[in-house]
């Protein structure tokens, strides 16, 4: 079944079609499309999400909101797109002046990715080189942790170190999670019962099945979808205002 | 305002640190200046603003960098609801920027075969032009065609001209006398010397030079306000 689009309140709530939830296949055909035939290129497709992220987690986490004495973040990052997602958010985020730490643990052998890494490195972010498992020394010193490990491609059932274990770590952390397209852990097309919680879900480009009844903030981040590609999937995106590259759905 | 404006071998050495050392990709640079380009150019002619029926922007993009930024940043307008026309007269034969092209193409933005000579046509059909065919690499002094005539028209069109990182047929680091005169400049990352006594409306865009770097090179960036990835100067 298909959410209503509550982000469209106004007269013509009636006239307007369902905004689309992806299954794992369709997600990743549309992003197939996007490279092959649309000529989009990975590194382009990141730095549009990452920004995005970075700009959705202001808007849900203002600095001036925050908390601690620092506006200090922790973005843990896994090892293929998702990850390097998480990266670029990072680095926006130092531009708007919060303080990232990132945990990546297991580093992708492709460049790509490993230039997102030194891109975050020359900024002074601090990387960890081990997660606490001491779950409050994660409370006490961070605001919020931003979820970059697992995406839709990731195969949920099978969920290797470290990510296992970070993720019984997440279940336990008192500060708001925020994860990047969908939570890690997730089945793309079901929600989770013991799963993380997150606070915050930016789905990017489109919202995968998991996230129709997603209780907390949810963010549509990364406008840059061709006109033609929206009306194949019928993914009825909302209007964006004005020039945002995000919507809170 | 303390040192700023950047020579022509400063501009150049910041941007082969960002690639060598920083390891950005000039893919993400590209889309990262397109984008900031494309709000600048929402914030200087509002969609509201254009006087035009349609919301009709051309944009003219020369074969290398500053052509693929001016790709880009046709392809935010289309995604902002104007209608950027693009003419690409020569197109570069490296994948990257034929990606860029393939993009817009895909956006179905129109390509047009030529430019017209008569400039009223020009004046009638688009609310202004953005001009991205020239960047602070290329060599002003023996520009080639058909920059050189689409200059000449450029000069006569009565519809502003918004520039993108200088305006082309500038040289880098002197301000022209009898060049185009662009309404708007959106200077990228840091203005360049030819912009000092730039009298238009000037955009600084492009939110993400690492701090070592404009520490290196005190380039003194203001602050950008709130979240935006771009100010005016």
């Amino acid at each position: 079944m298909d959410k209503m689009n509550h982000s469209s309140a106004e007269a013509e709530a009636e006239t307007i079609e369902p905004l689309r939830y992806l299954s794992k296949g369709e997600a990743a055909a549309i992003e197939t499309e996007l490279l092959r035939d649309y000529r989009f290129g990975q590194q382009q497709l990141i730095e549009i999400w990452g920004h995005a992220c970075a700009l959705a987690i202001t808007k849900a986490y203002p600095l001036g909101s925050l908390s601690k004495k620092q506006p200090t973040v922790l973005v843990i990052c896994g090892p293929d797109q998702n990850g390097s997602i998480g990266l670029v958010c990072a680095r926006h985020l130092r531009m708007f002046e919060y303080e990232p730490t990132i945990y990546h643990p297991k580093r992708s052998p492709h460049s790509l990715h490993q230039d997102f890494t030194v891109q975050c490195e020359k900024m002074d972010i601090p990387f960890l080189s081990y997660l606490p498992t001491e779950v409050q020394l994660i409370n006490d010193a961070y605001n919020l942790v931003i979820d970059a490990m697992l995406g839709p491609e990731a195969d949920c059932v099978n969920i290797k170190e470290p990510y296992s274990g970070i993720l019984v770590t997440l279940k336990q952390v008192k500060i708001p999670i925020a994860s990047v397209d969908m939570p890690s852990g997730w089945d793309v097309e079901e929600p989770s019962q013991d799963g993380i919680h997150p606070e915050v879900l930016i789905s990017l480009t489109a919202p995968k099945k998991c996230a129709m009844s997603f209780s907390g903030k949810h963010f549509l981040a990364g406008r840059f979808l061709p006109y033609d590609i929206q009306k194949k999937y019928e993914l009825n995106l909302p209007d964006y205002p004005g020039t945002d590259c995000l919507i809170e759905l």
